[in-house]
């Protein structure tokens, strides 16, 4: 896509706090109708990074541009672009719903029948219209994290941040957000979203950056990223025993190009797994590990962060 | 501007649903008021009954029945009952239907004009002490007086000690010219009170302001707290228009319920307020101060609870100190003069001032201006400090 569309760019974002390097030196862009993910685990910098790119947190160094608009804890104009849906519930309990959307709306600008006809379409979206004079304290879990999101698309942002919305969401609340973020990007909008789910990412996003101790370590599309590591497959081996014997025996093994241990777990990137698995059950037998569940999978996204952070996505 | 509207009139919503502040700044205050004027002994509103034996009913004993006591009587916190007998009278202040009673014995008006010593009896109970006391010192006045004409009638008569008919009428007429001290004499210190209807509810009122004003900022920690800080300072709305929000919500809060305070003790409890203009200026200066004062505190605070916490330890000490459980008119100097670090004092004393028979509201504007001073101060280093949790959160 050319620069007309673009929607954000970040360069070289940093935050220190005191020795700790929470963000160090993070860039990309997204386009429009782009949904970009930021793919990595707790404590990786993503909900810092976006906390700079929404203008939330002052940054020690680094450009945020939004549509065009420089952005900063005191640059408020480009903050109307942007439609930020935190990672905890931020909606007022003693509020209703239709309330919470109202005040919300008009700290956006919105007013009259504007501000009328995007609560009522929010409400819709969101399946709350026949609950829209009730407290919101009284809502499910399900119910708060779809008006969570609602209030982030009622001004009908140019770029919508989610962060980690997922997290502690029901199985159905979940796939009903995922659906309604590939319905957003479907419109145009562009879409900036963290997770430490690699499905999500998979599912949801056009391109990922792969995101840890505050770095991009990779970014591209799902195909860009797996053809980092070649064609490896991942060997996820469940054992009891001598494991640290285990891990020294299975980097032994020809065609293995990495193995880690996580917990009574071996993280395995081998060519061709399938067929050195009787090698790897063998020398792991022999070296005193009793192995309780094998499971070989295609390389995937959570293949290409072991392989550039050398740990697996949820240690 | 409209997005600090817009926030204040969402908190003024949340805050008016939880009734926190309608008790806080209304109930409470005014509950604590009534009880305090129904229940506590009142200073202004003193009545007692006398009784009067006369057993003289000569001219310098009418002195005292006729002119002396109906001032009493006029001053209105005594009524006067003549008794026909020493022991009825003694049997009637026993009993407590009378404060105290005035003997004049038999034959106090011959003696007095022979310049012989005489007596006034003064009968009193011990349960109503205040009542015996107020008749020993209007007798003392009424004997001071008599003695002083009679003085001076002696002299004129070049030391002839029988005073002729005729000069008694003399001796009364001059006599009723010196006003009895203790019943008519002007104090104007006392004049410039507050009735104690007024000060109950001024005091409550403006010690619960502080509780009240600090519903605003205190929200600031509650959004923190549920995450919506977040959500507001993602919108194209600056820090300071967040902070001066929540000021805004403090300072209405608390202008509100002292407007519905002032009327409802005004019409309910019958509390004298005083010169409009002069009230409303005080009561400005009251919330301006207390929002500033609130805002301090509440930013000095990490959560909601240490915050309310702290708050309420600065709201009563300052009311203490200022004076709103007592008066400080007959405590030491010094704490006369340390009151005057609270805005509590300043606005008792600008309402006194407004109560005085001369009272006007330039005599009100120096307490005006220490109030709106402290919330300035106070309140600039809270805002400051209130925008470094909006942008650090």
């Amino acid at each position: 896509m050319g620069e007309m569309t673009r929607v954000l760019e970040c360069r070289d974002l940093r935050k220190t706090y005191g020795e700790r390097k929470a963000v160090d030196g993070v860039g990309f862009h997204i386009d429009l109708g782009e949904t970009y993910g930021l793919l990595g685990p707790n404590g990786a910098g993503k909900t810092t990074t976006i906390s700079m790119i929404c203008g939330l947190l002052t940054r020690d160094s680094g450009h945020v541009e939004v549509v065009g608009e420089v952005i900063d804890v005191g640059e408020i104009h480009a903050k109307q672009w942007i439609g930020y849906v935190p990672q905890d519930l931020a909606i007022y309990p003693d509020l209703t719903a239709e309330e919470n959307l109202m005040f919300f709306g008009r700290l956006y600008g919105l007013t009259g029948k504007r501000l009328k006809a995007r609560t009522d379409a929010v409400l819709e979206v969101t399946g709350l219209a026949d609950r829209r004079q009730d407290k919101t304290e009284e809502y499910s879990g399900g119910m708060k994290r779809r008006l969570n999101i609602g209030i982030g698309l009622l001004h009908e942002p140019r770029l919508l941040i989610l962060d980690e919305p997922t997290v502690g969401v029901d199985p159905q609340s979940r796939n009903a957000i995922l659906d309604s973020v590939e319905h957003l990007s479907g419109e145009g909008m562009a879409v900036l979203y963290t997770t430490h789910y690699m499905e999500e990412a998979e599912r949801l996003c056009d391109r990922v950056g792969i995101i840890d101790q505050g770095q991009v370590k990779a970014e591209g599309t799902r195909r860009q990223l797996v053809e980092l590591i070649g064609e490896r497959d991942r060997v996820r081996v469940v054992v009891e025993g001598n494991i640290e014997a285990a891990v020294v025996a299975v980097r032994s093994v020809e065609g293995v190009q990495e193995a880690n241990r996580s917990d009574r777990r071996i993280d395995i990137l081998a060519n061709d797994a399938r067929v050195i698995l009787p090698a790897l059950l063998r020398v792991m037998a022999d070296a005193g590990a009793s192995v309780k569940g094998v499971d070989v999978v295609e390389p995937d996204l959570e293949a290409v962060f072991l392989h550039l952070t050398g740990k697996a996505l949820r240690d | 501007m409209r997005a600090v509207f817009t926030i204040a009139a969402k908190d003024l919503k949340q805050r008016i649903r939880d009734r926190s502040a309608i008790i806080m700044g209304i109930i409470a205050p005014f509950a604590l008021a009534s009880v305090f004027s129904l229940l506590l002994p009142s200073s202004q509103g003193f009545h007692t009954d006398y009784a009067v034996v006369d057993l003289d009913g000569g001219p310098v004993s009418e002195l005292l029945t006729s002119r002396v006591l109906p001032g009493v009587v006029e001053a209105g916190f005594a009524d006067v009952t003549p008794i026909a007998d020493r022991a009825t009278a003694a049997e009637l202040v026993e009993d407590g239907e009378m404060g105290a009673a005035f003997v004049i014995p038999e034959g106090f008006s011959e003696a007095i004009t022979s310049g012989r010593d005489a007596t006034i009896t003064i009968i009193g109970n011990v349960d109503a002490a205040l009542s015996t006391q107020i008749a020993e010192a209007i007798a003392t006045g009424y004997a001071e007086e008599i003695n002083a004409v009679s003085l001076s009638v002696a002299a004129a008569l070049g030391g002839f000690t029988t005073v002729l008919p005729a000069t008694i009428a003399d001796i009364s007429s001059r006599a009723a010219v010196f006003e009895p001290s203790i019943v008519v004499e002007e104090n104007e210190a006392d004049s410039k009170q507050m009735s104690d209807k007024t000060f109950y509810s001024a005091s409550m009122a403006i010690m619960f302001l502080f509780f009240t004003a600090q519903f605003g900022i205190l929200s600031l920690l509650s959004e923190r707290r549920q995450g919506t800080l977040t959500r507001l300072v993602a919108a194209p709305v600056g820090p300071w228009t967040v902070v001066l929000a929540k000021a805004l919500t403090g300072f209405v809060l608390g202008a509100v319920a002292m407007l519905v305070l002032i009327l409802a003790s005004t019409f309910l409890l019958g509390a004298e307020w005083g010169n409009p203009l002069g009230v409303a200026l005080l009561t400005l200066g009251g919330v301006v101060s207390a929002t500033g004062v609130s805002a301090m505190a509440a930013t000095m605070a990490k959560t909601e609870e240490q915050a309310s916490g702290w708050n309420a330890i600065l709201a009563m000490s300052l009311a203490i100190l200022g004076g709103t459980f007592f008066s400080l008119d007959r405590a030491p100097e010094f704490v006369s003069q340390l009151s005057l670090i609270t805005p509590h004092a300043w606005f008792l004393r600008g309402l006194d001032e407004l109560a005085a028979a001369s009272g006007t509201v330039a005599d009100a504007l120096p307490a005006v201006g220490v109030m709106v001073a402290i919330g300035v101060v106070t309140g600039g280093l809270g805002l400051v400090r209130a925008r470094g949790l909006v942008i650090g959160r």
